[in-house]
């Protein structure tokens, strides 16, 4: 049931149960302190009366002797009236009794409570010769209705005092909540309002409290990777589209075109030529999307065998050197480390880097591969001469599709913006990260592995 | 060389098979998983090409029953699926290759001819040669027409994996996986320069022409009528 009361609520109920059971310890203890207070009051009213009762009577040893003293013993007990005076043999045989319509008292000496017809008495009694174990007993009972009336009377109030006191903090309690969570309902407004039209919507930290503060941060923080992944993605299914357009719009008007007139031989092959090169760019295309899909899937299961990072770089520059040598770009290989890794799938994320900073040095630039190994991290820097890549498009260039170069694919045959895309998956698929940077005339894209 | 393509797909399978048959080969074609392993357990062929996924059974219990009879027909397999778990799956099962669509032909039969070569042993003669072409093997020189030709310890396996697989035309992946263990579909440009530069070497001096470009589907080696 508390399960599914609101907040305020539960807070509310909180509130006042303390509160009740604040108040209700106070009333007690108050009312017992009342009490004892009272019985302490009759005491020291009882108890002269009595003492002076036993010593006017110190000389009585049989009932017959009493009355000489009763008319004494009536004064004594006329004002004020409530007061009654028994007198009883050890036995409880009555001697003398003021009102025998009381309650009977107890054998024992001392402060007693008795209760009849709706009336209270306190009674004190003590032996008329306290070292003789047959003497008579003398007792003195009082009225004690009024002092009762006032104690009942202060338990309503404290059930009066705990009952509205416990509802007074149920509602101010609920109040208090209900404006202390207001940020909370603002929160949940926020978030019941974010769809996929509305991601750029953010909280309001700045008038949160500070536990909200923290929480409305991680909201925002979770809003804004959504708002990104969700940009991404939409791009990323647009660019798909875009990407496959051109070559679909060129195969279907190029062959259209070619089987609208009869034509020699020779131009149909030449037609099935270039057809086959737009096929091949889309076959790549979708084998690369598999590639990423699968990597997106957790399914890109490295095959980790111990590697010599320089033997593999030496192995893809050895690959690409007629290349570099035909552009006159200088390419070489510094420093040495090991990693274990999967050898194609790594070859794979160097070459797409590799292939990356070829096109974009120029004649006479280096390309420079640094590999070490050191402080529990395997990392391999490949850095090249040229034009730098803006700062704010840096870490844009693993996202796919991407292009530094904005002007598309004029007829070359690279990946459709996806090889570094594809590197970044690899690199993290081996538990590692992948940066770029520019400075001094050099871009350099920094790979790193923790040493298992 | 007689192959059993067994597709589903009547389009794919009917252009594997005239491809395959304009390689020279002896294709049949089935299109559906029973007679597919109906014809594949008559054991008269050299080689089983299988799609995965197939209409009554699949290609892995294709497999399964030709391996249960005792057949060690090799098997190439084609799937539109790249799941690791297939390709494990249909390896453990006893395949021989995977291939995944959309693959190039020239890569299907450049993979087809070496899993029919693969049962026989490999020439370890020291010498190869075609027309006044010479490799020799031991010493790592290549001379043509008497001269010597320097080459790099890369242009001579570019030259020795043409020389071997002449009349065949290699896809540039393939050339890359074998030359360079390059695994991936890298950028072909690095083929294409590597090869211009064993031309330059081999071919340039010479009227007669011996490597060749097969536009879209790679380069062979061959010794053609000029």
């Amino acid at each position: 049931m508390i399960h599914r009361l609101s907040l305020g609520s539960r807070l509310a109920v909180l509130f006042a149960a303390c509160t009740a059971l604040v108040s209700l310890t106070a009333g007690v203890l108050f009312s017992r302190a009342s009490e004892q207070h009272f019985i302490e009051l009759d005491q020291q009213w009882l108890s002269p009366r009595l003492t002076a009762i036993i010593t006017r009577l110190a000389n009585v040893q049989r009932p017959e002797d009493l009355a000489g003293y009763l008319p004494a013993l009536r004064q004594d007990l006329g004002h004020p009236a409530e007061l009654a005076l028994r007198i009883q043999a050890s036995d409880g045989t009555p001697w003398f009794d003021s009102r025998p319509d009381l309650p009977a008292t107890p054998a024992d000496a001392g402060l007693a409570t008795l209760h009849a017809d709706g009336i209270d008495y306190r009674s004190l009694a003590a032996p008329l010769r306290p070292v003789d174990a047959g003497s008579p007993r003398v007792a003195l009972l009082l009225d004690i209705t009024h002092h009762q009336h006032f104690l009942q009377h202060m338990q309503r109030l404290i059930w009066l005092t705990v009952g509205l006191s416990a509802l007074a903090t149920a509602l101010l309690g609920a109040w208090a909540v209900r404006r202390g969570l207001r940020p909370l309902r603002q929160i949940g407004r926020i978030a019941a309002g974010v769809s996929a039209h509305s991601l750029t919507t953010r909280l309001p930290v700045a008038h949160m409290p500070e536990e909200l503060a923290r929480l409305a941060e991680a909201v925002n923080a979770m809003l804004e990777r959504l708002e990104n992944a969700f940009e991404r993605l939409s791009g990323f299914s647009a660019d798909i589209a875009h990407e496959l357009r051109t070559p679909l719009s060129n195969l279907l008007t190029h062959t259209q075109v070619t089987l609208s007139r009869p034509r020699p031989l020779e131009t149909y092959r030449e037609a099935l030529h270039g057809n086959l090169e737009e096929l091949q760019w889309m076959a790549q295309l979708v084998n690369d999307l598999l590639y990423l899909a699968k990597s997106d899937h957790g399914l890109l299961l490295p095959q980790r065998q111990p590697l010599a990072l320089h033997e593999e770089l030496d192995a893809l520059l050895e690959f690409y050197a007629p290349l570099a040598e035909e552009r006159g770009v200088e390419l070489r290989r510094v420093g040495r480390g090991d990693m274990a890794g999967d050898r194609h799938m790594l070859r794979r994320a160097f070459s797409n880097v590799l292939d990356n900073a070829l096109r974009f040095t120029p004649a006479q630039g280096q390309i420079v591969v640094t590999v070490d190994s050191l402080d529990g991290l395997s990392r391999v820097r490949i850095a090249n001469t040229g034009p730098a890549i803006p700062a704010d498009r840096l870490p844009r260039v693993f996202d796919r599709f991407y292009r530094v170069d904005p002007a598309r694919r004029e007829g070359q045959q690279e990946h459709a913006g996806l090889g570094l895309a594809i590197t970044r998956s690899i690199v993290q698929a081996h538990g590692g990260c992948i940066q770029a940077h520019c400075e001094a005339g050099w871009t350099t894209f920094v790979f790193e592995w923790p040493q298992a | 060389m007689r192959l059993l393509v067994v597709e589903d797909q009547a389009k794919t399978g009917h252009y594997l098979r005239q491809g395959l048959s304009e390689a020279g080969f002896v294709t049949d074609l089935a299109e559906d998983g029973d007679t597919g392993l109906h014809l594949a357990l008559a054991g008269e062929h050299d080689l089983l090409i299988l799609d995965v996924m197939l209409p009554g059974r699949d290609g892995w219990q294709i497999l399964q029953a030709v391996r249960a009879a005792g057949l060690e027909t090799p098997v190439l397999f084609l799937t539109a699926r790249d799941a690791v778990q297939d390709r494990v799956h249909g390896l453990e099962l006893g395949a021989d290759d995977y291939l995944v669509k959309p693959f190039a032909f020239a890569e299907l039969l450049a993979r087809v001819r070496t899993l029919l070569r693969r049962g026989s042993a490999p020439t370890q003669e020291p010498f190869l040669g075609l027309a006044d072409l010479r490799l020799d093997l031991i010493r790592r020189r290549v001379e043509r027409g008497g001269l010597r030709i320097e080459l790099t310890a890369k242009e001579f396996a570019l030259l020795e994996l043409l020389l071997r697989r002449h009349g065949e035309v290699l896809p540039k992946s393939l050339i890359a996986s074998l030359v360079w263990d390059m695994n991936f579909d890298s950028d072909t440009n690095l083929v294409e320069v590597a090869i211009r530069r064993l031309r330059a070497k081999v071919d340039d001096p010479h009227a007669h022409k011996l490597i060749h470009t097969v536009r879209g589907m790679g380069y062979v080696l061959e010794a053609r009528a000029s």
